[in-house]
Order: structure tokens, then C-alpha cells, then sequence
């Protein structure tokens, strides 16, 4: 979104990660149903009658990770919107927009999804668009042509801002050939190498119905929504045995530390960011985990936040995160500051981490980032959209209800005891990877005193080696 | 971005079963002794309440000198009171589960705070105290003077709108404040002193200067009792003098250019000069701006991101107390320059002109509307957003309930003749913005 106000303070909770597991003492995840149909397909129908509109979010395991060309999921997704089920691109687009609906693909490390928001009133317009582009997309040949032209100069355009690349940046330096280090997007040279039939080839081997969920969220009748979806879906087939991917054999963890530094020779700024490896999806102690997190970089009063912009002014905002996958996870802290001020801004930084080991958290430190996630979770999923992608995940990572529902509890239980434990255990305090992207004539002799530095033009394919 | 996401309507719903609180009788109001109105919404679907404080004051009431102090006050805001002192607003309120925010447009103020209904009473106090005795401590304002100036480089740095926008809004208005970007100018963000700064706050933090909406899971009689308690003490201050200078009509077009090295290909972006939101054209303005830009049926991205002139196309119609921009922005596909991209896009405007908008198109353009405002109405925080904007833009927040009518008289004609009324050449400022020098060819 292009903001035109400016906001006082930077958005400290970023992802989705964090959203799932911050929790209120009154939340419970409303009442759903869960169907599997004979074809494997599941069916999770959430009602919620607010407002009369329905969110329909289809989640297929198929990610990133799969890819043999870089970029070839990610793709796939964008080019189920091409024409499908016997409409062109141009037909679906205009039943859509004149509903005022909306009709979205994508596609992360590990799942693809199509996502439609409409009127309630419009199910029977919309429910069999999003079953077409699922499972009947017809990849036009002159419309992929288009399509991987706009997507090869996408990614040529993101370079243009340092904050939507260094996460890509990241993961690879952690991650390296690893699948979780695949470029999402793809890279210009790969995409160039994709062609219609790839995709074809993508979709027929992964968007199958064993495969595949499908939540509804919003404002319908559960019996007459769950017929509607088993007479649409319900002759869906499985063509080919589903591949399984083992993640786990070519996993490593760094070495030593290690500096990449990006250059962008017009920057007037460093962005940057300092991790290493992170913890699972199905982490057991990640509630607890994500309460330490919220007192190092998680809110606007956390030690990052406080030192790098409250008593410092270095920068607008720092802060701290995880990413988690199936397999392993991302633990990063973030933030940006004019160059000269570069140097400065990465030693508070990692001064300012070292404080986990050296001085850990106090009682009423604790208490607070307590109070704080259970205060901040209940409209985390007030939306149907919001809840339909709780329910995906659910459904992509293999967590169930009790995951949200006994959240409450582990916070309320966790003691200062733990938080040492659970800080030894998961914070990654040496050996760290650090990402700068910025001026290299400035930055890259400032860069040896954190690590094994290697250096790369932002312009140069790709991600790093 | 703010699109009128309010206005739309039950009038418009063809829904079956009107949308929970879209009905205006929901909403109670009253208006403290010292002036400050105040808007409650009893919700009761999450345990949770916000509260929306909009203070009438932007970089519109700046001038040459002070350019961004609007934007620097509400930083300041954080920065320590009479009885919370430095650190302690945030803290506070993080530490009894709430969470805050708040942006600064050209024309208001927006202080938003996110809390379980059991920290209401604590949330008053807090926003009493800095309302009433806000402590300008000359040591934040230093370090604060960094925090801006990071999010400013970080603005220019990441978003190419950002470093587009502003020089078009400063070949536009040569006389109005809105020629100057909201975050103001590097020299003024080192300049302003202590006493700028107090007298800023004197004269707009003044309660008959602010709105204050509350949503959530909240009684009425208890917002009413601590709004009297904490509130009404504050003492009025005479209205803020009005902005005179009105920006003299435009006779020609106007250009601009930003040179990045780094960008991979030109952007250009164009701003035509329409009304005030108050006026009766702003609602076939804001669905002609849908018709250019919204979706991917829409003009803009039919013929020229399907045809490979442009990677992406944008739209916007800011809410506006003054007569603002109507802005379209394009960036070009590869190997397609600056003026390849600009002639598509004014041949766009000339058609729509020339030739008008189709009934379906008109239709499409109200159920984006009717959509936006639901899903609006989905949080409370859409819901005191909405409300809110529609009391400080249009005088009270019951208009919104006539949006309807509003939006469904607006007929093909209205779009035709507001696109050849306000989209014409000489009412025209263009901004490019390309990786190399501008230069005599």
C-alpha cells in the first residue's frame, strides 16, 4: 500500500508467524467444521455472519521448495489467473471486478493458494472461478508469454528497493543450495528458462485433491455451503502418488560468520539484517519462545527498538523475528540507518542482543510482554480472510486448534526459569549471518570485523551463491 | 491509502440481510464543555476496543521554516508528559496489553491506540496526560530529529512513489502548503526549535481541535464517564487562524524530473488539480479513479500493462479539506521510455473524456465501493477509521449514511464531464522519474 501519511512507528510485528501464536484469555478459534471428501480434498467451513461477505482460501502443498527451475511455483500460481475452465483471463477479470470481488493466487517457500473475497450473495458466481483456475487452468501460450516478460522485469524492479530483497538475501545465505534457500520469485535467467509446459507439468504433479484444502470463512449456512463445494469438487481427481521431499537430509547450520554485502551504489541508507537459524513450525516451546522475542524486537518498547531509535535516534525502527518453516526456521533482527551511521547501528545492535545472555529478563519485563500478546491477539483474526489463512496453515503445516486454544495457558505459565532455558536453546548467539545492503565503497571495510565478508552488485543475477 | 471506503451503503447492498452496525443508529455521540466531540460504537465481537483521536492539524497548516512539524508533533507525542514522563506513554500502555500508532496526513493528525477493554480507563489517562502536558524535552527532540530523518531516507530509499510524489506536489501548488511533502524538508527536520514546537502544540492540541472515536467492546455511559473525568478539565484555545492562501488555477502544463540511479525503468506520474471532498464532485471523481485504475478489468491496466506498456498502473484521489490531486501513476515495461509511457496513459484520460465511461463500467465501480465499505466494517478498526474520516471531511459522521444516495446518482454523464472538467492539459503537472540524467537530446 502507498501510504501518503506518514506513520509514526514502523510495523514491529511483521509476520504471520507472530499473528498465530499471540493470545488473548477470551479467544477461542470460532466453531468450524472439517470434511474430507472421498478425493482426499479437505474442506474446512468456518461461518461468521458480521458482515454478508465470504472468504474462500485454497492452500496446495506446493511451494518454492519444489521447484527445478527457480520461480517455477510462484508461476504456476500467477498463472492460474491466465484463463481457465474455459474463460479467458479477460472474462474472469471482469466477472470479478464488476462483483467488486477480488481474486488472488500466490505462492510461499511451501504452499500455493488461491484467495477470493466477495458479497455472500455471489457464491454461485464466484465458488466455480476459483474451482477453474484450481484445477482446470489453461495456461495460455500468449498470456505466459506476457506474463514471464512482466515477472522477468519484477524482479529487476525489486532490486530497487533493498527492503523487498533482503529477506531472498537472507535466506540463502543461510540456507545456501538448501530448497528453503530457492529464490521464491525465481531469478531473471531461470524464469527466461520456464516455459508453458513446465507449468503444466507443475500443476498436474502438485494441485491435486489429496493435496489440497479448501477453507471458507464468512457469511453462509454450513450444510448448503459444504453440498455446493462436494458437487463442485467432489469429481476432482488424483492423477499421479504425490511426491515427498525430505528437508531435513541436506539441512546445515553456518559455520562461522559470515557478511554479504550488497551493494547499491546510488543507496542513501543501510539495510540490514542479523540472524542465523531459527526454530520449526511444530516448535513446542515457540509460545514462549515468541514472548522473549516480543521483549528483544517484538513491540515498540522492546531493547532493540528502545536503543537503536529511542535513545539513539540511529534509525525509524529495529526489530526482531522469526520465520518458520516445516522443516527448520529464521531467526533475524532488522533495521536501516544512513550510511555513515552504519557502523554504529549494527554494534548497538549486537550489543543490545548479547544483553539476552548477559542480563536477561527481569519479572516485570515478563510480565509486561505477558500482558502485551494476549492484549494484541483478538484482532489478529477478526477478519474471514484472517481466519481462512489461520486454517490453511493449519492445514499446511500440520498444527491443530489446540496450538491457538492453549496458547493462553503456556503464556501464563512461562516462568523466568524457562525464558533462560528457551534463550540458550533457540537464539543462535554466535556464528551469526549478517545481510548489509548499501554503499559498498562505505560499508564493505566496516564489514570484516563481523564475519567472513563477500560481496556482491545488487544488479548481479540472483541471490548469492 | 484512503479511498472513500465509507460512504457505501446499505442502499446500494443488493445483500439480503443489512451488515451489522453499517446503521447509523448504532453510533452515540456526544461533545464535551471545552469541545472535543466524541463518537462511540458498541461492538462487542472481539473482547477488545481502539480508540481513534483525529486532530485537525497537517502540513497544511505549516509554512516555509517549519515544513514537517506536523509530522515531527505526533513522534513528539510519545516522547513524555507531566505525569508518564519519557518512554513511559509506551510503556505503559504495552504493559496493560495495549499497542498504539498514528500517521499524519496533509490534513490531520490521527493518534490510534489498541487495547483490551480493561485498559480503557488507562488509554484516557494517557492521552489526557500528553494532550493537556505534553513535556517538550530538548534532548528527544534531538534524537527524534534522527528517527525522522531515518524515515524520510528510508522512504526515498525503498519507494520510488515516495521520491515521485513530492516533487509533483511541488510543481503543482506554487502557493497552497500542499506543495511541500508531509515528512517537510531536510533543513527544516534540523532547524525547528523548542518554542516552534510549544507553540504548535498550544494552538492545535486544543480540544475543540480533535475527534475522538471509540469502537470495540465498550459501554457508552463508561466512554462518557472517563472522556468527562480526563477530558473536559482541558481547557479550550481559541480556533487555529484559517488557512487564507488558495492556490491560484493552473494554465498550463507543468513538468518535473527525478533522476535515481537505480531505477530499471522510468516511472511517471501525473496530478491534475480537482476539488475540495466537500465538493459535489468528489463522488464521480472517486469512481472515475476506480474505472482508470481499480483491478485488472480496469482502463489503465487493459491497455497498458496487458499490452506490455506498462508493468504497473495506479490510481489515487486523496480525501482532501482543500482542492487537491487526482494522481494516476504508470511504470514502464521494459525497453518503454518516459514518453512512450506518459502518452499512454494521457491518451487514456483524453478517451475517457471524449468518449465517456460504459453503464457496466459505472456499475463495476460502485460494487468496488459497496465491497470496500463492508470490509471496512469487518474490524473495529475499519469501523472507527470510517467513521472518523467521514466527520472530519464532511462535518458529521451521519453523511455517511447518505453516501449512498450520493454515489448511485452519479450517472455516465457526471464521469464524462468531470474527466473533461479537471483531466485537461493545462490543469496537468507530470513527473518522470528515470535512471539517467535529463538532458538536450
Amino acid at each position: 500500500m502507498k501510504i501518503i501519511g506518514l506513520v509514526s512507528k514502523v510495523a514491529l510485528l511483521c509476520c504471520s508467524v507472530l499473528a498465530i501464536t499471540i493470545q488473548a484469555a477470551e479467544f477461542k478459534l470460532p466453531a468450524y467444521e472439517k470434511v474430507t471428501l472421498d478425493n482426499g480434498l479437505t474442506l474446512y467451513l468456518l461461518p461468521q455472519h458480521e458482515v454478508p461477505l465470504v472468504t474462500v482460501h485454497a492452500v496446495v502443498k506446493a511451494g518454492a521448495i519444489y521447484d527445478n527451475k527457480a520461480g517455477l511455483s510462484y508461476l504456476t500460481a500467477q498463472g492460474l489467473k491466465l484463463g481457465a475452465g474455459g474463460k479467458t483471463k479477460t472474462d474472469i477479470e471482469q466477472t470479478i471486478d464488476f462483483l467488486g470481488a477480488s481474486l488472488n493466487t500466490g505462492s510461499s517457500l511451501e504452499g500455493s493458494m488461491v484467495q477470493a473475497n466477495f458479497m455472500a450473495k455471489d457464491s454461485a458466481a464466484v465458488l466455480p472461478l476459483v474451482k477453474a483456475l484450481l484445477t482446470q487452468p489453461a495456461f495460455d501460450q500468449a498470456e505466459f508469454n506476457k506474463m514471464q516478460q512482466r515477472e522477468i522485469a519484477a524482479l529487476t524492479q525489486a532490486k530497487e528497493s533493498p527492503r523487498q530483497v533482503i529477506d531472498q538475501y537472507f535466506h540463502r545465505l543461510v540456507f545456501g543450495k538448501h530448497p528453503y534457500g530457492f529464490a521464491q520469485n525465481g531469478e531473471p535467467e531461470s524464469v527466461k528458462q520456464i516455459s508453458r509446459n513446465d507449468l503444466t507439468a507443475f500443476h498436474q504433479k502438485y494441485y491435486q485433491p489429496a493435496n489440497t484444502a479448501i477453507v471458507v470463512a464468512g457469511d453462509f449456512e454450513t450444510v448448503a455451503m459444504k453440498k455446493q463445494l462436494q458437487q463442485l469438487l467432489g469429481d476432482w481427481k488424483n492423477t499421479q502418488k504425490l511426491p515427498v521431499l525430505n528437508l531435513t537430509a541436506a539441512l546445515t547450520v553456518p559455520a562461522e560468520s559470515q557478511v554479504l554485502v550488497v551493494d547499491k551504489n546510488d543507496a542513501i541508507e543501510t539495510t540490514f539484517l542479523i540472524g542465523g537459524p531459527g526454530v520449526t513450525q511444530s516448535n513446542p516451546d515457540y509460545v514462549g519462545i515468541s514472548v522473549i522475542n516480543t521483549v528483544l524486537g517484538g513491540r515498540f518498547t522492546s531493547w532493540l527498538n528502545d536503543e537503536l531509535r529511542v535513545n539513539s535516534g540511529l534509525t525509524y525502527g529495529a526489530r526482531s523475528g522469526f520465520d518458520r518453516y516445516s522443516a527448520a526456521g529464521l531467526f533475524a533482527i532488522s533495521s536501516f540507518t544512513k550510511t555513515d551511521s552504519t557502523k554504529a547501528a549494527l554494534d548497538l545492535a549486537l550489543k543490545t542482543y548479547q544483553k539476552l545472555w548477559s542480563q536477561g529478563l527481569d519479572q516485570a519485563t515478563l510480565d509486561s510482554a505477558k500482558a502485551y500478546v494476549k492484549g494484541q491477539f483478538p484482532p489478529r483474526f477478526e477478519t474471514n480472510a484472517a481466519l481462512a489463512e489461520l486454517l490453511a496453515d493449519m492445514y499446511l503445516y500440520g498444527f491443530t486448534e489446540d496450538y491457538i486454544n492453549s496458547f493462553q495457558s503456556k503464556v501464563e505459565n512461562l516462568t523466568l526459569a524457562d525464558s533462560k532455558r528457551l534463550i540458550n536453546s533457540y537464539f543462535p548467539k554466535d556464528k551469526l549471518q549478517l545481510v548489509l545492503i548499501g554503499k559498498a565503497e562505505a560499508i564493505a571495510p566496516l564489514a570484516a570485523s563481523y564475519g567472513k565478508v563477500t560481496q556482491l552488485d545488487i544488479k548481479a543475477p540472483g541471490f548469492g551463491k | 491509502m484512503k479511498y472513500s471506503l465509507m460512504a457505501l451503503m446499505l442502499g446500494m447492498a443488493v445483500a439480503s440481510q443489512p451488515a451489522a452496525a453499517t446503521d447509523g443508529s448504532q453510533i452515540q455521540s456526544f461533545t464535551l464543555k471545552n469541545g472535543m466531540k466524541i463518537l462511540v460504537l458498541e461492538d462487542d465481537s472481539i473482547p477488545n476496543a481502539n480508540s481513534y483521536l483525529f486532530w485537525k492539524v497537517g502540513s497544511r497548516n505549516e509554512r516555509p521554516g517549519i515544513t514537517g512539524i506536523s509530522h515531527f508533533f505526533e513522534h513528539m507525542m510519545f516522547n513524555g508528559a507531566k505525569k508518564y514522563g519519557p518512554k513511559m506513554f509506551d510503556r505503559t500502555m504495552e504493559n496493560s496489553g495495549g499497542a498504539n500508532n498514528a500517521y499524519t496526513s496533509e490534513d490531520l493528525t490521527v493518534y490510534t491506540n489498541w487495547f483490551p477493554t480493561a485498559a480503557m480507563e488507562t488509554i484516557f489517562d494517557l492521552e489526557a496526560d500528553r494532550i493537556a502536558n505534553l513535556d517538550i524535552n530538548a534532548k528527544m527532540v534531538e534524537s527524534e530529529r534522527g528517527v525522522v530523518a531515518s524515515e524520510r531516507t528510508t522512504g526515498l530509499e525503498n519507494s520510488n512513489f515516495r521520491a515521485l510524489h513530492e516533487q509533483l506536489k511541488g510543481i503543482a501548488f506554487q502557493a497552497h502548503p500542499y506543495r511541500w511533502s508531509v515528512i517537510g524538508y531536510e533543513s527544516d527536520i534540523k532547524g525547528w526549535s523548542l518554542d516552534d514546537l510549544k507553540q504548535y502544540h498550544k494552538t492545535y492540541y486544543a480540544p475543540n481541535n480533535a475527534v475522538m472515536v471509540v469502537s470495540g467492546a465498550v459501554k457508552f455511559a463508561d466512554v462518557k464517564r472517563l472522556a468527562e473525568q480526563y477530558f473536559e478539565p482541558i481547557p479550550a484555545q481559541p480556533a487555529a487562524e484559517q488557512l487564507r492562501t488558495v492556490e491560484p488555477a493552473q494554465t498550463g502544463e507543468r513538468r518535473t524530473y527525478v533522476q535515481k540511479a537505480s531505477v530499471s525503468t522510468p516511472n511517471v506520474m501525473l496530478g491534475h488539480h480537482v476539488p475540495a471532498t466537500s465538493h459535489a464532485d468528489y463522488y464521480a471523481l472517486d469512481l472515475m479513479v476506480s474505472i482508470l485504475s481499480e483491478g485488472n478489468s480496469s482502463r489503465l491496466y487493459k491497455n497498458l500493462v496487458d499490452q506490455q506498456i506498462a508493468l504497473e498502473v495506479f490510481g489515487y484521489l486523496p480525501m482532501s479539506f482543500d482542492p487537491n490531486l487526482f494522481y494516476l501513476m504508470a511504470v514502464a515495461s521494459p525497453d518503454v521510455t518516459a514518453t512512450k509511457l506518459e502518452q499512454a496513459l494521457v491518451a487514456e484520460i483524453n478517451k475517457l473524456a471524449k468518449d465517456g465511461v460504459t453503464t457496466q463500467e459505472l456499475e463495476k465501480a460502485k460494487n468496488f465501493r459497496l465491497m470496500q465499505f463492508y470490509q471496512a466494517m469487518e474490524t473495529i478498526n475499519g469501523k472507527s477509521d470510517t467513521i472518523g474520516t467521514y466527520e472530519v471531511y464532511f462535518g458529521n459522521f451521519q453523511r455517511l449514511f447518505d453516501a449512498p444516495k450520493h454515489y448511485q446518482k452519479v450517472t455516465t454523464a457526471d464521469v464524462q464531464r468531470v474527466a473533461q472538467t479537471y483531466l485537461k492539459k493545462s490543469n496537468r503537472s507530470v513527473a518522470v522519474l528515470d535512471a539517467k540524467e535529463d538532458k538536450d537530446l
